[in-house]
């Protein structure tokens, strides 16, 4: 977990990271980059925010303490790579930058453009997008070329899977690049994908999620019979409801419904029980309520 | 162990037919393997005995218990044999005009008292229990393979199944130490109904280049829990299997999301059904699929 000092060992490339908004998945992917020993500068609109965003790193890695992964000396020593800015100023040296603020494009788009006038022309400039095509992101920027997808899963900490995504624009050596920089991280899987909606897992996921929320209420079975069955006769280590509740419902409505517009496919067409559990707020594990979650369980 | 000692009769002696006698017979139910052919019977029969040796080798099962287990068992080609049954499961090829006609004999043989479970996975409970003139008593109870390891049942009542088969069914998959799910009478129940298009949709995604076997397999396997890659799945389960599952249910559902993809059609009939083989969409040295 923690790089090796020595002679031996090559500088780490990509040494300093912009993260752009320490969320849910901001903050998974800070503790990562940094457990890899390299540096973050996380921006966030304000205080609150910043403070936040480490204090879930933080409890990440008290978890970690206690199930023997993570020791005390590990945790300092990720927590010190972790620093947090409100100035966008203070990017200016960081060799690549990483945005995983709201999928939104506009947002997105208008926050790379701050941070592309601070940083130099070849820093590489990576979104963590699941919903938006990182090749409509680049088109909007200077030096489109410089431009990827570093889709980690969330939580990133435990999901080995990192899509590393091409857009058009692409510099194939970035995407090398990115492909070592996966490497490098702890136990992290590198699969580079072209910038399709969905990419690949989503593209995948997305319609399965989709269809069991209809077959649920269509009346197939209860939420708890449709996760034990694809549990125990699959082997999967989350049944898709709970699966769904820990995604987060919004999360997942606004995934499909982007994945839908782009496509067309009507696989990704958001099921109406989908709609209804969004409006009514229960959005899974994080309000308390979901398919498997608090009083709203649906069956 | 179970306290109510039954006495189980399990119809054809394949690898479901004899995965599910070595269930009942572990349980300690009088258990009678019922198969028209004798050859088929003996393989069954030394498949369930083959279990029970491993089981002892793993350290499972004491020999004493292995003994007992065996002693619970025996076969049968003759169905009147069955009279004395308490529950039947069918477990013969999927075949409907086979399984319905196989419960219109037994109506003869057996109680009326006596529970009919059918192992189907494509097939409706509903019209495999219209073979008996007691449909009340006929409940769907599908078993994951290899059943005596796997702890799923998924359970199915036909349109006219009794409350009281119902409840019984649950009782007994409960003494059995299975875990039941209910389900509805539709193509597939939950898992097939699920895990064919999930698979289908993996082979399209091959074939249109979203990804290689390989990194498929990696990112479903990295971000989303399963225990293998679809591919690999698809390697044991056979290609074989992959299309006559997601033909039948294509059948009946009209689906275009169950129909198997060109790629599986084209790599049955090059022989590349898996692991059994030796090449499905990897190449293999071992064919045996669950070791020895």
């Amino acid at each position: 977990m923690t790089p090796s000092t020595t002679d031996t060992q090559s500088p780490l490339d990509l040494a300093t990271f912009g993260l752009l908004g320490l969320g849910t998945m901001g903050a998974g992917i800070a503790q990562v980059l940094a457990a890899s020993g390299r540096t973050v500068i996380a921006l966030e609109k304000d205080e609150a925010r910043l403070a936040a965003g480490v204090a879930a790193v933080t409890a990440a890695l008290d978890g970690g303490i206690r199930r023997g992964k993570v020791t005390e000396d590990e945790k300092a020593e990720i927590l010190s790579r972790i620093r947090g800015t409100t100035a966008v100023g203070d990017l200016a040296d960081v060799d690549a930058v990483l945005e995983t603020v709201s999928e939104d494009l506009e947002v997105k788009t208008s926050l790379l453009t701050e941070v592309a006038a601070v940083v130099a022309d070849d820093t590489p400039i990576l979104t963590n997008t699941s919903a938006l095509s990182v090749t409509a992101i680049a088109a909007a920027l200077p030096h489109p070329e410089r431009c990827a997808g570093l889709h980690f899963f969330n939580p990133a900490p435990a999901m080995r899977t990192v899509e590393v995504i091409h857009a058009l624009q692409s510099d194939e050596r970035l995407i090398d690049r990115l492909e070592a920089l996966v490497d490098s991280l702890a136990d992290k899987i590198a699969v580079r994908v072209k910038d399709r909606p969905g990419f690949l897992v989503n593209a995948l996921l997305l319609p399965y999620l989709n269809d069991v929320i209809q077959e649920l209420d269509d009346g197939l079975a209860t939420a708890e019979d449709i996760d034990v069955a694809l549990k125990l006769g699959l082997g999967y280590r989350s049944g898709p409801l709970e699966m769904l509740d820990m995604i987060g419902l919004d999360v997942h409505l606004n995934a499909t419904e982007a994945a839908y517009a782009a496509t067309l496919d009507s696989r990704y067409a958001a099921p109406p029980l989908l709609r209804q559990m969004v409006a009514a707020g229960h959005l899974g594990a994080k309000s308390g309520s979901g398919f498997r979650t608090g009083p709203s369980q649906t069956s | 162990m179970n306290q109510e000692r039954k006495t189980v009769a399990v119809l054809g002696a394949g690898t479901m037919g004899s995965g599910i006698a070595t269930v009942m017979a572990r349980a300690g139910h009088s258990t009678l393997l019922f198969d028209v052919n004798e050859a088929n019977l003996q393989r069954g029969i030394g498949t369930v005995h083959g279990f029970f040796d491993n089981s002892v080798k793993k350290g499972k099962l004491t020999t004493d218990q292995a003994e007992a287990a065996k002693a619970a068992l025996h076969g049968t080609t003759d169905l009147t044999e069955l009279s004395r049954s308490d529950v039947v499961v069918e477990a013969v090829f999927e075949d409907l005009a086979l399984k319905k006609d196989l419960f219109g004999q037994l109506d003869d043989i057996v109680p009326e008292s006596t529970l009919f479970h059918t192992n189907t996975s494509t097939l409706s409970v509903t019209g495999i229990a219209s073979g008996s003139r007691i449909p009340g008593r006929v409940v769907g109870t599908h078993y994951c393979n290899p059943a005596p390891l796997m702890k799923l049942v998924e359970v199915a009542d036909g349109r006219h199944t009794a409350d009281w088969a119902h409840k019984a069914t649950i009782e007994f998959l409960h003494s059995l130490g299975k875990t039941s799910v209910v389900t509805q009478d539709r193509p597939g129940f939950i898992v097939n109904r699920f895990l064919i298009p999930w698979e289908n949709s993996c082979i399209l995604a091959l074939e249109a280049g979203l990804g290689t076997k390989e990194s498929i397999d990696a990112a479903v396997l990295g971000a989303l829990g399963h225990p293998m890659g679809p591919f690999r799945l698809l390697d044991i389960v056979g290609m074989d299997i992959h299309q006559q599952v997601a033909m039948r249910l294509y059948e009946q559902l009209r689906d275009p999301r169950f129909f198997p993809p060109p790629m599986v059609d084209r790599m049955v009939a090059a022989g590349d059904l898996g692991r059994k083989t030796g090449r499905g969409f990897y190449e293999y040295d071992d064919t045996r699929l669950f070791g020895s």
